[in-house]
Parts: structure tokens; C-alpha cells; sequence
């Protein structure tokens, strides 16, 4: 089995294991970071230590960083709760979010969540690269727009959205600033020291951490203002409530030290493997590379392409051997074709027959080499099965 | 070696779970919602573990919803259940955890009529008044826990149920401490939703469960990606619910035992606190888990003795993990209508299953020096 | 985990993975092959397009190939009866249903359309054969 699917989850790297495996022993460090005793200050110091590496990595303070159960709930604070600060829905106000159409499932579910109650959500379309570009979205910018919400990198296709440019304009504007960074952190430099956003969510699972645990950095300076969506307890500054996962958060520090240590060789590493990989698939007749054409405008660790002439589901099949994904994970158990893709202007078929390669830190030129043949090989079959007209 | 007597806040990790848990911190298991073949495995192992924590409480393991931990759980049930509907009443134990407190509270701006239920100085619910409250207007949930977190006194759930139910409301039961510490079936308890906690039964900290009845509608509170069938959004934290299917099974098998145990080592650790004067143990009177005692005397300081005895090395607890530290008495004991000053004498102690009798009595000495020294100065 | 390494990362049934992968039958006849009647089911946009080739002496199939774009099942499907066909009487033919198809190949109930196709596709060809022979 080869592994390509690194975008979707990555294993935990074993450096963040052993960080990780005092906190799920009984030998003193197990305790409730919230309790007022020993083994709670013992936690507590972790999860303070663990809030540092994480600020670290994307140039913020400790403050800054609310720890969550994974990107979706960072998502979901975020949206909402920026939202219900600002009165919605129970002042009545019109309110109106911009974000667009290939974000995450989560945060699209959230917006349309919100239009029940009454928001209203422009969902824009990016250009032909998946790539929103600052002007289109302050083009959707009204009186009424309270937040925008958009992704750093797309996790199907890679694009990279330029929130350097978009930030500082908005925050001219007054709107808040979302930024869905699951797939950016590791992957892009980022400092929000310079950089305007208000609120941005990180995942651990996509960065060699657990699963299980998020975060989302908020703002201090100046404050970004959010309503809690899990109440009790009053942890994380009565931002987020629940017993901290010591051994989970520990995790996640550790995974974002790691990346930020390893952050150049990483790059360098994907970069090589998604050109290397491109290099020999572009030989078949008439691939199609989603997303940005331009590597340098790419996030380095994935690569999505369509084969038109193959049927999805059979390409997918050929490919057993190899993890790779049709799209974004969470959708990609029904058979409907991606919607990124959809959005970009692909039709059905040519979406349904698309795969993303993603790389990891394990990931050899060798196994790279070996994809690109059973690949090549197992389109040229599949179009000679076909009694459809040749393609390219 | 320090005494760890706050297993009501926490537990450590059974060794066994961590054995459980392991293949799937380190393997190269993906995505539990990816397609491909580790995809699947991963399913198949979250599967298995759904139908471990049904097992535990003899519910449907299609009942079963995993969450990050019972703070969402309550979130969820109190949330799900009101969202979109129009506002009519929400009520709480007075003794309930911040958790369902707090997310009911939240329902107030939305319309929602807040009470709380009264209950007595024994930690039960005040029966006559609860009847007089359903029959003022319509209900939509009441939450009660099982067991209480601090007093540890037991609720006859099924009492309450019968009565919701006849006044046409659900009920939502925090089992979250109950779980692991005493046998009881989420049927029997009447429940329409049951909260639970991994790690207060030995699980890893970071999951949790809600327990919904085929019938009930609830509406999800975390948006994104249809898992948990739509209930919950959200990559699922494969490793922590292989923990807390795992940690269930051990709980399941082995709740008879760990009642027994504790039984025989709380009534030894009682009989040493009743020998200290002006001793009051809440809800003394009243079923209690086995495994917990709250207690103050006159004239402590509770913070101050939790401090003290942390400094020789014995963690206890003032009451719930989630207020420590913040200077206010127990709100389990206002609620149950003890004096503040009493409120403020309280630190609880609650067992594991690998505290000894070695322990206890450590603890006594210890509390008893320091009683001494209190009286001295 | 308990699968063995034949590829099959989906879990398809076997017999849809064993077909799928041999194809055997796979193909067309020459141009100008004696006997040949050819026909096709299904559309692109559905994403499922089977052209089976049967080539007849007299009244029996002596042969057949099929073509196929889809879904591993709609691939077995067409593979499985350009195999069952050959040897066999046009009467014989008839019989064949979707239901009998579903059944050999374990094809599991949200994938009853690759049945149904493969069903058609036999039809068309025996309709064409019947014009030929008229």
C-alpha cells in the first residue's frame, strides 16, 4: 500500500507520540489541567507549554490560541460565534458573510446553517485556479458584511487564496476576518504578526498530530469578539468549556514544533515529489492539473488531476493498491463528484474522474515513480475498454 | 509517591485501554472517513467501540453518538433539543454540572424559560415541588445527573422520567459519573438522552458520548462533513473511541468488583472522617456512588485544606474540576440549601479502582495533623 | 487487516473484483468478422456505457466481446455475459435477466442499474440479430 493521502489525515509522527505518551500514563501526569492540585498544575503546564508551540508556528501569542476538538468545531466557533457576538439573530439586523464555494464542508454548512436563521451568505465563485482573488471579494463586501470567511489553502486542489493582500483591506473596511488555515499550516509561512486576520483555524491530524484537537487563534490586538457555542466550566476564557485532553493538546504543540523545525526541508520535500509525480503524468493525453498551473502558487504537498475518458469510480478501483483521495475525504464515500471541482467548471465526468496525490515526510521519489507507472497504465486500460470515442 | 484521591475530576488511563488505543495512535490509520482501505478499517474500529459503550448502559449501539466529551454532549442534548422549536421551558437540577447549566442559560436570550429544579439537602429532588413545577406549562426537556459529581448522590432518574414524560417533555440525564461507578441500563433510567465521559471511567480525556433515543429529533450543533450521521461534524478521534469502547467493556465487566472494593474502603475512610468533630458528609443519608464523599466541618477552609494537602502530596478536590480556583462555594451545596459557610468547609474525595487501604488511612493522618496544627495555632 | 493484497481496497465481491480486473472477452471484433450483431446500453453523462458484441452462426453465439466505461460492477457485467453468451441458443439468451445477473455477480442493490445495463445491452443485440434475420 502506497499512501498519498496525506491531505486527508497524516499519521502521528513518532516524535509527537513519545511527546504525547507520559500524558496517557498513570504515573502522575494524568490529571485535570483544571483542577487546583498537583497533577492538575502538572497538566495545566503542559497545555500552557503545548498553547506556545502552536502561537509559534503561526506567529501569534499564547493568548491568542482556544483550543477546540478539531478544525470543524474551530470552523464552527468561529462562524457563529463571531455571529451571535454582534446580536445575530436575535437583534434582527440583517447580517451578511462573504465566503465561497469551495471551502470546506464545514464551514459551507455553517454559512448555510446561519441562512435558516435568517443571515445572508454570498457564496463566490474563484476563478479557473480555485483562486479568490482580494478584488471579487471586496467587490461582495456590503454595509451589512460582518465577516468573511475563506481558506488560505484548498485542500483539494491547493490553491493558496492571498490573505497578505485581502486582510489589511478588510480590516480598512471593518469586517472580520475568518481563515480556515487546516491545510495551510506547515505548508505556507505564516505570521499573523503582519498579516490582519482576526480568527483562523488549525487542525492537528493534517500536521502529523492526533486527531481530535484544533485550535482557533483569536485576536487580541485588535480584539476579535466571539460568543462561546460550548458552554460550561468557563475553560479557554469561557471561549470553549470541556475537560482539556492533556495527552491530545500536547500532541498538537508538539506536531506544530516539529513542523515549524522541519518547515524548509518539508517544502522542498513536497515540492519535489508533486513535480516529480507531474512530470511523468502529464505524458498521458489529456490530463487535466487542477488548480494552480503555476507550482510556485501552489501549496507544495498535493497534486489534483482529471482523466477525462475514465470513469471515476473504475480509475479508483484500479488504483487499490494506492490511498488517494477523489476529493476532499468527508465527501468522498458518496460517489458525487466534487463540488471544488464543479466549481472551477469542470463537468461531472471529468470531476468524477479526478484524483489528489498528497505527500508526506515519508513519502520516497521511488514510490512516486511506482504511482506514475500503475497510473498511466491503469488509464491507458481503462480507455482501451471504453467504447467511448478516444480522448486527447 | 503522591495520593491521588480526585477521580471524580479525572481518571488515569486503564493500561489496558492505552493497549487498545495505541494501534491507532501509531498505525497508519487514516481518515475514518476516507474510502480506502485504511479508511475502512478505521470505521470498522469505531464501530465496534459504539457498540462497547451501548453495551456498557444496554443501549442501541445506533443510539450511540460520539462527541469531544460531555460538555459537548450536554451542549448537545440542551442545544439539538430546542433550536428551531418554539421557545417553551428548559429545566436543571439546582445540583447539576456548569456544563448543563450553563448551555441551558444560554437558551435564555432565544426565548427559552429557564428554572431550575429544587432539590433537597439531601441531594434528591424536592418530588412535591418538581410536580408543581411540570404542571405550571409546557416542558420541553428537564436534565437531572444520574450522580452527582460532588455529593456522588444517585437520583432516581426513572421517578423523574415518568413525570417529564407525563407533562410531555424528554429527559436529558448526565450520566457522565454514574458511567463505570454503578450498574444501571439507559432504559431503566427512563432517559431519552444520556450523557457520558470517557475519561471520568478510566477512557481517555477528549471524547464522549450522547445517547439519543431512535425517536427524539435533534438538531446538530457542529456543522460540516454529515459524520456521526449528521449528527456531528468533524473528523472522528479514532484513537480516544477505540479508548472509550475499550474503557466501557473493562467498566462493564468489572463495576460489580470496583463497587465492592470501594464500598469496604469508603466505609473505613467515613468511619475516620466521623471521628473528627463537627463532621457533616453531604448526602449522607441518601443512595450514594460508591466510590465518593463530600465532606466539610465547621470552620475549614476547603480551598485552603485542598492546598495543604496537595503540599503533603494528596490531591483532593473542593468540588467540580471545572470551578477550582475560583473563590466561590460549591454550587452543588447552595443548591441543596446548605449555609455558604458550610459550602466553603467542603473538599470531596472521591476513590479509584487502585486506591488502597494504605492510602485512605495516609490521608487520615494527614488530615488529622493538619487539624491538629489548625487547632494549635 | 484481514483483506488480502489483491488490490481490492473497496471490498467489492469477488467476482465483480475478478472480472473487473481480467476482463476477459474484452474488446471487438475485426472489422468484417462474419456473424457479428453489436449494440449498446447506458449514456455517458450516466456514466455507464456497455457495447457488447455477439458473433452468431446461425441461431447460436459462438463468441462475444464487449466494451465498456463505469463502474467495476457495469465492467464485470459486460465481461460476464460476453463469456455466459458464447456456446449458447438465441432462446437461451432470452432468459437472461437483470436479476440473474445481480445474482452471479453479488451485485449489491444501489448498483442494480449495472445488472439492468447489462440486461439492456443483451436485449439490443438479440432485437438487432432479430432485424438481420427478418
Amino acid at each position: 500500500m502506497i499512501y498519498l493521502d496525506y491531505a486527508a489525515t497524516t499519521p502521528i509522527d513518532e516524535a509527537v507520540f513519545d511527546a504525547m505518551l507520559p500524558y496517557l500514563k498513570p504515573d502522575g501526569l494524568h490529571g485535570n489541567p483544571a483542577s487546583t492540585h498537583g497533577p492538575g498544575f502538572k497538566a495545566r503546564a503542559a497545555v500552557e507549554t503545548a498553547r506556545q508551540q502552536v502561537a509559534a508556528l503561526i506567529g501569534a501569542e499564547a493568548s491568542e490560541i482556544i483550543w477546540t476538538s478539531g478544525a470543524t468545531e474551530s470552523n464552527n466557533l468561529a462562524i457563529k460565534g463571531a455571529l451571535e457576538f454582534r446580536g445575530f439573530p436575535k437583534n434582527g439586523k440583517p447580517v451578511h458573510i462573504v465566503t465561497s464555494k469551495t471551502e470546506h464542508k464545514c464551514v459551507l454548512d455553517t454559512c448555510r446553517q446561519l441562512e435558516t436563521l435568517g443571515a445572508r451568505v454570498s457564496y463566490l465563485k474563484p476563478d479557473g485556479q480555485g483562486r479568490m482573488t482580494p478584488e471579487a471579494v471586496l467587490a461582495a463586501i456590503t454595509p451589512d458584511t460582518v465577516l468573511v470567511s475563506l481558506m488560505w489553502v484548498n485542500n483539494e486542489i491547493g490553491t493558496v487564496n492571498d490573505i497578505e493582500q485581502l486582510a489589511p483591506r478588510l480590516r480598512e473596511r471593518g469586517v472580520m476576518l475568518h481563515v480556515d488555515a487546516a491545510q495551510a499550516a506547515g505548508k505556507l509561512a505564516i505570521d499573523l504578526k503582519t498579516v490582519a486576520v482576526d480568527l483562523l483555524s488549525l487542525s492537528a491530524h493534517k500536521l502529523y498530530g492526533p486527531k481530535g484537537v484544533g485550535a482557533l487563534y483569536v485576536r487580541r490586538k485588535p480584539r476579535a469578539r466571539l460568543s462561546p457555542q460550548m458552554h460550561g466550566g468557563g475553560h479557554e476564557q469561557g471561549m470553549r468549556s470541556g475537560t482539556l485532553a492533556t495527552h491530545q493538546v500536547v500532541g498538537m504543540g508538539a506536531a506544530c514544533a516539529l513542523a515549524a523545525a522541519r518547515f524548509d526541508a518539508d517544502v522542498a520535500h513536497w515540492r519535489g515529489l508533486r513535480d516529480a509525480l507531474w512530470a511523468r503524468l502529464q505524458t498521458i493525453p489529456g490530463v487535466l492539473r487542477n488548480g494552480p498551473t503555476d507550482g510556485d502558487r501552489a501549496a507544495p504537498h498535493l497534486l489534483n488531476l482529471s482523466f477525462p475518458g475514465v470513469e471515476g469510480e473504475s480509475l479508483r478501483a484500479s488504483l487499490g493498491g494506492i490511498a488517494v483521495s477523489s476529493g476532499s475525504a468527508c465527501s468522498s464515500a458518496t460517489a458525487e463528484p466534487s463540488y471544488v471541482l464543479r466549481a472551477l467548471g469542470r463537468d461531472d465526468e471529468t470531476a468524477n474522474a479526478s484524483l489528489r496525490f498528497s505527500f508526506g515526510r515519508r513519502t520516497t521519489a521511488a514510490e512516486i515513480e511506482q504511482v506514475a507507472d500503475t497510473v498511466i497504465a491503469q488509464v491507458a486500460w481503462l480507455r482501451e475498454l471504453s467504447p467511448l470515442p478516444r480522448n486527447g | 509517591m503522591p495520593i491521588y484521591l480526585d477521580h471524580n475530576a479525572t481518571t488515569p488511563l486503564d493500561p489496558r485501554v492505552l493497549d487498545a488505543m495505541l494501534p491507532y495512535l501509531t498505525g497508519p490509520y487514516g481518515n475514518a472517513s476516507s474510502v480506502h482501505r485504511y479508511g475502512r478499517a478505521a470505521r470498522d474500529a469505531i464501530e465496534a467501540a459504539r457498540v462497547q459503550v451501548a453495551a456498557l448502559v444496554g443501549a442501541e449501539a445506533s443510539e450511540v453518538t460520539f462527541t469531544s466529551g460531555a460538555t459537548e454532549s450536554n451542549n448537545l442534548a440542551l442545544k439539538g433539543l430546542t433550536e428551531g422549536r418554539v421557545p417553551s421551558r428548559v429545566l436543571y437540577g439546582a445540583t447539576e454540572h456548569p456544563a448543563i447549566l450553563e448551555a441551558a442559560e444560554s437558551l435564555r436570550p432565544h426565548g427559552w424559560g429557564v428554572e431550575t429544579i429544587a432539590i433537597d439537602r439531601a441531594g434528591i429532588v424536592d418530588w412535591p415541588a418538581f410536580e408543581a413545577q411540570l404542571a405550571r406549562g409546557p416542558v420541553r426537556v428537564a436534565a437531572l445527573m444520574l450522580a452527582n459529581n460532588e455529593t456522588g448522590v444517585i437520583q432516581d432518574c426513572a421517578r423523574a422520567a415518568r413525570l417529564v414524560h407525563d407533562a410531555g417533555g424528554l429527559l436529558h440525564v448526565d450520566a457522565v459519573q454514574a458511567g463505570g461507578k454503578l450498574a444501571f441500563a439507559f432504559a431503566a433510567t427512563g432517559a431519552d438522552l444520556m450523557g457520558l465521559s470517557a475519561h471520568k471511567l478510566y477512557g481517555p480525556k477528549g471524547v464522549g458520548a450522547l445517547i439519543v433515543k431512535s425517536h427524539v429529533e435533534l438538531l446538530t450543533q457542529l456543522h460540516g462533513g454529515g459524520q456521526e450521521r449528521g449528527l456531528r461534524g468533524g473528523t472522528e478521534n479514532l484513537a480516544a473511541i477505540v479508548g472509550f469502547g475499550a474503557a466501557c467493556e473493562l467498566a462493564a465487566a468489572e463495576v460489580g468488583q470496583r463497587i465492592d472494593r470501594w464500598t469496604v474502603l469508603r466505609a473505613r475512610l467515613e468511619a475516620g472522617l466521623r471521628a473528627l468533630p463537627g463532621i457533616t458528609i453531604f448526602g449522607d443519608g441518601s443512595p450514594r456512588l460508591a466510590n465518593t464523599v463530600q465532606c466539610g466541618v465547621a470552620g475549614w477552609e476547603g480551598e485552603a485544606l485542598l492546598m495543604a494537602l496537595d503540599r503533603k502530596g494528596i490531591a483532593v478536590s473542593s468540588g467540580s474540576a471545572c470551578a477550582s480556583g475560583t473563590g466561590e462555594p460549591s454550587h452543588v451545596l447552595i443548591g441543596m440549601g446548605w449555609e455558604r459557610d458550610t459550602a466553603f468547609s467542603a473538599i470531596r474525595i472521591s476513590l479509584g479502582v487502585a486506591t488502597t487501604e494504605t492510602e485512605i488511612d495516609r490521608f487520615l493522618a494527614v488530615l488529622a495533623d493538619l487539624r491538629a496544627q489548625a487547632v494549635a495555632a | 487487516m484481514t483483506e488480502t493484497d489483491d488490490g481490492n481496497a473497496f471490498g467489492y465481491a469477488p467476482e465483480i473484483w475478478r472480472l473487473f480486473r481480467n476482463a476477459p472477452n474484452a474488446g471487438a471484433f475485426p472489422d468484417g468478422t462474419p456473424g457479428v450483431v453489436s449494440a449498446e446500453a447506458g449514456t455517458p453523462a450516466a456514466r455507464s456505457v456497455l457495447r457488447l458484441a455477439l458473433r452468431f452462426d446461425g441461431a447460436r453465439v459462438i463468441d462475444g466481446r464487449f466494451q465498456a466505461y463505469g463502474c467495476p460492477a457495469s465492467i464485470a457485467v459486460g465481461a460476464w455475459i460476453a463469456g455466459w453468451a458464447s456456446g449458447r441458443h438465441v432462446d437461451d439468451l432470452r432468459l437472461l435477466k437483470a436479476a440473474h445477473l445481480r445474482e452471479a455477480l453479488e451485485i449489491p442493490e444501489d448498483r442494480a442499474h449495472c445488472a439492468l445495463l447489462g440486461e439492456d445491452a443483451l436485449r439490443a443485440v438479440l432485437s438487432r440479430y432479430q432485424e438481420h434475420q427478418a
